[in-house]
Parts: structure tokens; C-alpha cells; sequence
């Protein structure tokens, strides 16, 4: 037993926390998701990409020959850790670029789209930016009920649909978009294929949905008769549920340590605040902050857990999820607490770093707001539930 | 980073599992919650044979000499079967601090008796308010000549009603902070004017009242130093509990696996009443919480035996294990519905000790202000970097 990281990895994290103080406005505060809102956050995260490419972190779990630094689990848990601690932007590639594209390429697809595909998202350029089409009006939690169909014509397919919930199609170079192309299928799942869509495709239109507090994160993506080359199939045709539940597992291990990340920062900086204020005198409010503080130190136990048993060889069934529902749950008691302590400041919006009113630079007014939306996606902390019920405790599916 | 246990400690776990399945089933349990003595001396002696007693006690005092990760190995075992025993007394409240601030010559003395299973000890150190605030000792040493005189009244103090030694925190003096003037005595069980009740819990487990009435002790008699007391009594607070934190580690765990059997197997609806996902949901929570409150048990405990104890993983492996083991057994009693309500089943055995495993070595309040106190003085990373 030893909970203490090797000398590499806390060598690559004091690396990580110098480019953060040399590239990093000092007290900067910043996110995923909330960078694709301003056409000036998304340029700076761009920028910072590219310095993360010249360091090797951008895609740094990948082999070297696509541009990685075949980087071990540890080493990607603690750049995980500090993009979540500092907030770095511009680590993702438009969310799925980093995460799933790749990796999903160099398990299932051809060494030209690996050529073609890959570096561009390694060097974080514009033309890497991906997003993914999933989810659809009627194909939420279930997911294999997706209507979007690519029909096979000649050398093409032609695609017709909507997807919904998509988050950064209005930056994103391609999409990464899971497709009916067997609707007669005896099994839902059993007849969809993930294709490469070029954005700027004709027929392809992208409508803004703004989230309740007016940031631009996901849009509505209508395919109306868009034609793609056949060869942008990736993988096999009808494989594509058996493909993604794949690609899944392997990503999702590092999301629960992003997490731990950014709720260790917010900790500090409302406990910072409260000392600041002598709020922290107050009983009530010490009880509090010691509770969460507790709930974030096991959010850290576990997903260090799930990554510890990936470099052990296990693929994690069920660990990701529960970490995954965990952390939805410490989002809103975190977020809850910290709002608490802000007090009647905390009504003043999110976006609204700077005023000379606001504390913190509405982190936590941002955590609060946008706490909902995260335990949302990548599957609802319920669905999530039903995976860990079903093989964490081995109960009977439920749904 | 490695989450696994040695082949050595997987060892020691698989051997106590196995011996307290075989000699200590439920039915046992049951008897001995309305046994006088409240364990089986003929069970603790074939402990002692095995060596638990002296698991870390240092050879040259006859003990194995290992270490703290082992003995909470061996306790999260004790949690899950539920050992009715004076184990935790002796050895976590009692050997440990003797280990770390007994003389040479109280080492000799009394650790060698402990190892072999012959003495039973117990700490006495809550009073009236049935806390860990210094400000609470009230009980009185005073020095007449070359003795101590003892007077006042201890309460929740486990198995004293069959203990040869105690360890007693008293007041003999006064200071700026409640912390000064306070001492650790060595009290035999058998003095006159030691007199002991067992107190009526709901769980049966043999706490104590101990009311000392002019206990006359030698000078010598003092673990520590004389008005440095609370330094030992911290001691037993850090070391102490994360033991019992591992003790309701391990009983929340066994809570669960009963539940998410019971599940399988009741069938309603047609169904085993685990599909639905409000049973489920609820057992899912359950798993998160107690793989939670387990890996910070390790944590805290981990840190002991590297000898760099973190004050606040330990308080944060205390005040979870408060909450997780009262959830984790509520919600198994309403999934089991009215049977879950009655004396036969498991399930119950290990929500009546609830509150004996929560107040013992510090309530949840108690260690948030503890972990509250870590969080003031703690310089965080943004800060640093910022300087």
C-alpha cells in the first residue's frame, strides 16, 4: 500500500505548474466547456494548445509515431489533476479529439485516417478540433435509439438527422458522428456505425442552444442530405455501439481526476475566502467546509483507484461511473457550500469574473450554475447508477 | 501510488476472516450480548495464540512486532463479524500508547502480559458529557505522600467490568488551555474503591460506568508525563481512530454485501426487488460510499505507518465512517422492509452499535472541527504558486 506518486510524476507535475505560471494570467480561471462560449477564450485556449502540443501533453497517452509521449496512466492522471486544479484551456480538442477520436482511430481505423486525422489534433490545430454527434432528441440515456441514417450511395453515404446536446459543433472542424445504417436491424444497436463528417460539409447546419445562464456550449446539428466518402466509415459497418462502449471505458478514467482537480481548486479558494472574511470563526460554517473537504479527499481515493487498476491491466467496468456519480453528487454539495458562504453575493451571474462586486471571480457562481449540465452529460448520474448496479453489484439490469 | 495490499497482510486478513467465521458466526454474538462477561475466554485465548495481541508489540516484549497497516487489517476483519472482545481496548486504546510512552520498565512489565492474552485492559477516559475535549476531564488525582488519590467518575469505558488494568486520564492540575494538568494514571482493575456498572446500550457491548472512590495508586503509576497527559491521550485519539474507523470500515462493508444478497434474492413483483431501480439506487450509493470511506481509512492509516500521521485524513476516516456506517445500515434495514425491523436478522446486529462506533474516539463534529482547524492552517497550492 502507498498512496505516494513516483519521482517522474511529480516531476512532470512541478513542470506542468511552471507553464502554468509563465502561460497562465496569474489567478486565471477558466474550464472546459466554458472556453467554446467567447470567440477571445477560444482563441487563448487555441494558443495554449499549441503550447501544449510543443510540450507533448496535448495527447501525450499517445504512442509517439501519432504524436504522444506514450505517457504511463500516472503521468495522465496528474496532468489530469492540474489541468483540473489550474483550469488550463485547450486541452481537449473540442472534447473528443484528445479523448476518443484518437484513440478510437488507432484501435479501429485505417492507417490513412490515422495520417490524416491524428496530427492535426496532436499539434492542436484548428483543423483538430472535433465534436461529437451522439445524443438526439429521442436517443438521450438510450442511447441505441439514434434515428440519424447514413445511406450507402456508390462510393458515399449520404446522411439525414439530428443530433442535439452537441457540444462545440460550432468550432469543430469534424464530427465524429455515430449513424443508423441498418434501421432494419433486429437489435437497435446492432445497426450503427460511427463516421468522420466534414463540418463544413453542405447540408450541415448548427444552431446555438444557449444553456440557462447564457453561455454557448452545445448546439442542435442538422445533416440534410450531407454526402460523405464512403472510406470516412471508421471501423466496421453495424459495429460502431460495440466500437464506442470500447473507446468508453478507456477514457473515461481520467474525467473523475479532471474533476477532483477543479473541486480541489474551488476548495481552496472558498476556504482562502472565508478566511479572508473571517467566515470561517463561524461554526456552522467550519462544520461545512470540513464535511465537503472530506467528500473531495474521497473522490480522490477513488478515482486514483480506478487509474491504479488500469495500470494493473484491468479495464474498469463499473469504477468510472461510480466515480463519475460520485463526483455529480459532490458537484452540488460543493457547489451548494460555496454559494452558502458567498451569501447574497452569490445572485450576481456567472460570467461575470470581473465586476467589482463579485468574490473569486465567480468560480463558484460558474460551479453552481453549471454543476446540472455536467452531471448530465456523458451519461446521467442515474444511468450511471444503472451501470454500476449492474456490474459493480452484479443486480439485475434495470432498465 | 499502489492500492494493494502485501501477500503477507492479504494473509493476515484471510486468517482472521476465517477464524471469526468459524468461531464467532452470529448466533455467538447473540449469545454474548446477554453473557455477563460479554466475550469468550476461551476464544480470546486461542486470539492470543495466534498472536493478535501483541501483533504490534515489539519482539523483545514477546509481541511479532508488526505493523499499524496489519492491526488494521485485523480490526476492519473484527468490524465485518462484529467480535464481541476486549480487543479494541486492550490493544488499540491501551498497548499502543504504552508501546510509544511506557518506561522501559512499564514496557517490561506490562506489554508481555498483554501479548500472551493474560492481562485485559481498558482506557477510562470520557466523562459526563461523553466527549474528547480536554476541558471535559474532570476526574481528580491528588498527591498525598508517595500516592495519588483518584476521585470521580468515568462513563462509556468498554469491558472495564472484566479488566486486570485501566489506563485513566485525570486532572492534576489547571493551566492557560484545558489541555494542561492533565495525567494518565495506571489504575489495577482490582483496586479498592474502583467500582464498576456495566451501562445499559442498545447494543450490549459492555460499556462501563467506573466510579473511583479515593483510588490510592503509587507515584509511578503514571503513563507519560505527570500534567502532560493530553500529549498520550491525542495519541490515542489519532491512533485510536483510525482503528475504529477501519472497525466501521469493515462492518459497513459486511452491511452492504448482506443487503445487495438480500436483494437478489426477495423476490416481489415477480422480481428480485434489486431490479428496481429504487432499491438499486440505493445500493449503488451505498457501494461509492463504503469504497469511499474505505480507501480513506487506508489513507489515514497508511500515513501512520509510514510514521508521518496526517491529522487531517485521520479525522477525515472518522467523520466519514460516522456518517457512512449510519447510512449504509439505515437504508439496509428499509431494503430488507419489516423483517430488516427484527432481532433475527443480521442486519440489525450491526446498526445497534451505531453510536457505541460513533462516539467512541470522537462524534462527526467532533473531527469536522479537527479537519476545520487543518483546513485554516493549510497553505493551498494556487497561493504558493502565486508567491
Amino acid at each position: 500500500m502507498d498512496f505516494q506518486f513516483g519521482e517522474k510524476e511529480e516531476k512532470l507535475r512541478s513542470e506542468i505548474r511552471e507553464f502554468v505560471k509563465r502561460e497562465l494570467p496569474p489567478g486565471y480561471s477558466g474550464g472546459t466547456l466554458e472556453e467554446e462560449h467567447s470567440d477571445e477564450d477560444w482563441e487563448f485556449a487555441m494558443a495554449i494548445s499549441k503550447k501544449l502540443a510543443q510540450k507533448g501533453w496535448l495527447t501525450m497517452s499517445w504512442p509517439k509515431e501519432y504524436g504522444g509521449m506514450g505517457a504511463s496512466h500516472f503521468e495522465q492522471l496528474v496532468f489530469a489533476e492540474e489541468v483540473g486544479y489550474w483550469g488550463i484551456p485547450g486541452t481537449t480538442m473540442g472534447i473528443s479529439g484528445v479523448a476518443w477520436v484518437g484513440p478510437s482511430l488507432m484501435m479501429f481505423g485505417t492507417e490513412e485516417q490515422r495520417k490524416k486525422y491524428m496530427p492535426p489534433i496532436a499539434k492542436g490545430e484548428p483543423d483538430g478540433i472535433w465534436c461529437t454527434g451522439y445524443s438526439e432528441p429521442d436517443a438521450g440515456s438510450d442511447f441505441a435509439n439514434i434515428r440519424t441514417r447514413a445511406d450507402r450511395q456508390g462510393d458515399e453515404y449520404v446522411i439525414n438527422g439530428q443530433k442535439v446536446w452537441t457540444s462545440c459543433a460550432h468550432r469543430a472542424r469534424w464530427c465524429w458522428l455515430a449513424v443508423k445504417t441498418d434501421p432494419d436491424a433486429k437489435k437497435k444497436h446492432h445497426g450503427i456505425s460511427i463516421v468522420i463528417v466534414d463540418m463544413k460539409s453542405k447540408g450541415i447546419t448548427v444552431r446555438p442552444i444557449l444553456n440557462y445562464v447564457g453561455f454557448h456550449i452545445f448546439n442542435e446539428v442538422f445533416f440534410d442530405d450531407v454526402r460523405i466518402p464512403a472510406e470516412n466509415l471508421v471501423g466496421e459497418e453495424n459495429k460502431g455501439w460495440y466500437q464506442l462502449m470500447h473507446s468508453l471505458m478507456y477514457e473515461r478514467g481520467s474525467v473523475a481526476i479532471g474533476a477532483y482537480g477543479a473541486n480541489k481548486r474551488i476548495m481552496d479558494e472558498i476556504v482562502a475566502y472565508a478566511k479572508e472574511t473571517g467566515l470561517i470563526k463561524k461554526p456552522e460554517i467550519r462544520q461545512r467546509l470540513a464535511d465537503v473537504a472530506v467528500e473531495i479527499e474521497a473522490l480522490k481515493l477513488l478515482a486514483y483507484e480506478t487509474i491504479w487498476k488500469m495500470t494493473k491491466g484491468v479495464i474498469p467496468i463499473y469504477e468510472p461511473s461510480r466515480d463519475k456519480a460520485f463526483n455529480d453528487m459532490l458537484l452540488e454539495k460543493l457547489s451548494i457550500v460555496g454559494m452558502e458562504i458567498l451569501g447574497a453575493h452569490s445572485q450576481l451571474h456567472p460570467m461575470e469574473k470581473d465586476s467589482r462586486w463579485s468574490a473569486l471571480k465567480a468560480r463558484v457562481q460558474r460551479m453552481y450554475w453549471m454543476f446540472p449540465g455536467i452531471s448530465i452529460a456523458a451519461g446521467t448520474t442515474d444511468t450511471q447508477r444503472n451501470i454500476v448496479g449492474q456490474f459493480g453489484l452484479q443486480l439485475p439490469r434495470s432498465y | 501510488m499502489d492500492y494493494s495490499f502485501s501477500e503477507d497482510q492479504n494473509m493476515i486478513r484471510e486468517t482472521v476472516s476465517k477464524f471469526l467465521e468459524n468461531e464467532c458466526p452470529k448466533e455467538k454474538i447473540r449469545e454474548l450480548m446477554i453473557d455477563e462477561k460479554g466475550y469468550d475466554p476461551a476464544m480470546w485465548q486461542k486470539m492470543a495464540e495466534l498472536g493478535w495481541m501483541g501483533l504490534v508489540i515489539p519482539e523483545e516484549y514477546d509481541g511479532t512486532g508488526m505493523g499499524y497497516l496489519d492491526l488494521m487489517i485485523l480490526i476492519e476483519e473484527m468490524g465485518r463479524s462484529i467480535l464481541p472482545a476486549p480487543y479494541f481496548s486492550t490493544v488499540a486504546l491501551c498497548s499502543i500508547p504504552i508501546i510509544e510512552f511506557g518506561t522501559e520498565e512499564q514496557k517490561k512489565r506490562i506489554l508481555p502480559r498483554i501479548a500472551s492474552g493474560e492481562d485485559i485492559w481498558t482506557l477510562a477516559l470520557t466523562e459526563s458529557f461523553g466527549t474528547y475535549e480536554a476541558a471535559e476531564i474532570e476526574l481528580s488525582a491528588s498527591l498525598e505522600k508517595d500516592e495519588y488519590v483518584l476521585n470521580g467518575t468515568k462513563l462509556y469505558v468498554p469491558y472495564a467490568h472484566v479488566a486486570d488494568n485501566l489506563l485513566v486520564v485525570a486532572r492534576t492540575g489547571r493551566g492557560d488551555a484545558p489541555e494542561d494538568g492533565i495525567t494518565v494514571f495506571i489504575v489495577a482493575a482490582n483496586n479498592p474503591g474502583v467500582k464498576t456498572a456495566i451501562m445499559p446500550t442498545a447494543a450490549h457491548d459492555m460499556r462501563c460506568e467506573v466510579v473511583f472512590d479515593n483510588v490510592r495508586i503509587p507515584e509511578g503509576n503514571v503513563l507519560g508525563k505527570r500534567d502532560e497527559g493530553w500529549a498520550v491521550v491525542e495519541h490515542i485519539i489519532q491512533y485510536a481512530a483510525v482503528l475504529k474507523a477501519a472497525e466501521i470500515s469493515g462492518g459497513a462493508q459486511a452491511a452492504l454485501e448482506i443487503s445487495t444478497q438480500y436483494a437478489k434474492e426477495r423476490v416481489q413483483f415477480d422480481k428480485p426487488i434489486g431490479t428496481f431501480q429504487a432499491i438499486q439506487h440505493r445500493l449503488v450509493d451505498m457501494l461509492a460510499e463504503v469504497e469511499g470511506l474505505k480507501y480513506l481509512v487506508y489513507e489515514a492509516a497508511w500515513k501512520i505507518d509510514i510514521g508521518s500521521p496526517s491529522r487531517m485524513f485521520i479525522s477525515m476516516a472518522k467523520a466519514k465512517a460516522n456518517k457512512v456506517y449510519q447510512r449504509v445500515c439505515l437504508d439496509s434495514i428499509s431494503i430488507h422492509g419489516a423483517i430488516g425491523f427484527t432481532e433475527e436478522m443480521d442486519i440489525t446486529l450491526y446498526h445497534l452499535r451505531i453510536k457505541a462506533l460513533e462516539f467512541e474516539l470522537g462524534g462527526t463534529d467532533f473531527h469536522r472541527e479537527r479537519i476545520a482547524r487543518e483546513l485554516e492552517s493549510y497553505q493551498p497550492d494556487f497561493l504558493i504558486l502565486r508567491n
